[in-house]
């Protein structure tokens, strides 16, 4: 038994991966979206959600996260399954189609997968020297505030994330002290306005050096960068909110044709495993041009050759969106 | 394309930037922090937040920083002072850790007078 059953699984939230499932929709075919971030959008709504972009074919001008509220508008008439926060970390054949198993132990079957995983998967960026204490008290993302109730709270970090939630904590926790390495935060003015008229505790030009307990951590030292003095602050939790890196290994694992970061493609956008195709920034060939625009038109060749991978009856060519509405 | 940290990072190593980048180019050299050519992606993510405006994409760069995008190849693809081999392709600064060396000519440089 599989927890979701589909004609075909786009593997990547992105522009690339939306537009693809919309194709996939377009021909009648179920579709499952998966992607390790707990929202859709990829690269834009991680890296550069405010931005405008200009080069959209029909768009003079549109925000990052304008365009994919559109491109998740346009698949949604056609109810794929979203799978966010989930890793594709294993690939399987059957007899007609694939597995393909995440991280957290879901199995996805289709006759046909899409990966449009741009740079990689995102995880966060790891605190040096934490590594052991992951899950006994140190955490990296913060999806709710209730656990912290009752606890001193440490949050590492200058961006957006570390200060939405050190405010967000503050009045749950029993304190909240805000480390940087800086003087100056990158998160957004307003937060930083609200950020110096709270309580939290902002303690800048530090760097953690160690953290200290037993079972549980107990406290964490840092030193001044500048008079390299150190001092110990006792927390029951730390978050570390340090930002994110892209890996492409767990897509390696599958064994798929991966060279420097990429997953090799011919001109149907086939890999070198059967029944999976790639589209987007990840995909390389001889004369590739990573933009948005070029990924669209890799998602539309990609998931009508795999129509026609699912359905050897399928023709390639989808017919034009203009002889019916989305039903 | 790619981008290129100049030599007003020299002495300064904010390392904002290292922080920001989701591919884990930017490796620490011993006076500056330098991306690689092949590893970087083009987000762009790393050029805002540098405190000292180090940072360019190579496409525009100013003409009297062009030296530096050779010196960020350079890094990468020549034996640094004290070592056998190039770096080459390490495929993420958080596997190497701070280099502790520079190209022979940013060690050659003089000191950033901006530096504290």
């Amino acid at each position: 038994m599989v927890d979701v059953d589909v004609d075909v699984l786009v593997v990547g939230a992105g522009p690339s991966g939306l537009y693809g499932a919309y194709y996939a929709g377009f021909r009648g075919l179920t579709t499952a979206i998966l992607d390790a971030l707990p929202e859709p959008g990829g690269q834009v709504t991680a890296l550069y959600p405010e931005k405008m972009i200009f080069d959209i074919a029909g768009f003079p001008a549109v925000r990052g996260k304008d365009l994919v509220q559109n491109l998740v508008a346009q698949v949604a008439p056609f109810h794929p399954h979203y799978l966010l926060g989930e890793q594709a970390v294993a690939y399987a054949q059957t007899e007609g189609g694939v597995v393909i198993t995440t991280a957290s132990g879901k199995t996805v079957a289709a006759k046909a997968v899409i990966v449009t995983g741009g740079i990689g998967t995102f995880n966060p960026r790891p605190l040096p020297g934490g590594a052991e204490w992951e899950g006994r008290g140190l955490e990296y993302i913060v999806p709710t505030y209730l656990p912290y109730a009752g606890k001193d709270v440490v949050i590492v970090g200058g961006g957006d994330s570390a200060v939405d939630w050190a405010l967000g904590l503050e009045g749950v926790a029993e304190s909240v002290t805000l480390l940087h390495r800086r003087d100056e935060f990158r998160a957004h003015a307003h937060s930083v306005k609200l950020l110096k008229d709270s309580s939290v505790e902002v303690v800048t030009s530090v760097q953690p050096v160690s953290i200290n307990g037993e079972k549980r951590l107990e406290s964490i030292t840092v030193r001044h960068v500048k008079t390299k003095e150190t001092r110990d602050l006792p927390c029951q939790a730390i978050v570390a909110a340090l930002g994110f890196t892209a890996d492409i290994s767990p897509l390696e694992a599958w064994g798929l044709d991966v060279h420097e970061r990429h997953i090799l493609v011919d001109t149907t956008m086939a890999t070198n495993l059967p029944r999976v195709f790639a589209a987007g920034d990840i995909t390389d060939y001889p004369g590739k041009v990573r933009l948005i625009s070029v990924g669209f038109g890799e998602a539309a060749t990609a998931v009508n050759n795999a129509a026609t991978v699912i359905d050897p009856q399928a023709t390639i060519f989808p017919g034009h969106s203009t002889e019916g509405a989305p039903a | 394309m790619t981008y290129v940290i100049t030599s007003s990072c020299v002495d300064i190593k904010d390392m904002s930037c290292i922080e920001e980048c989701p591919v884990d180019c930017i490796y620490e050299g011993e006076r500056k922090l330098y991306i690689h050519p092949k590893e970087c992606i083009d987000c762009g993510a790393c050029e805002p937040v540098c405190p000292v405006d180090a940072i360019y994409p190579d496409r525009t760069l100013p003409a009297d920083k062009l030296d530096d995008k050779e010196d960020n190849r350079v890094f990468f693809y020549l034996p640094l002072p004290g070592r056998d081999e190039p770096l080459s392709s390490p495929g993420g600064s958080m596997k190497t850790g701070p280099l502790e060396a520079d190209t022979e000519r940013t060690a050659a440089l003089p000191p950033n007078p901006d530096a504290d």
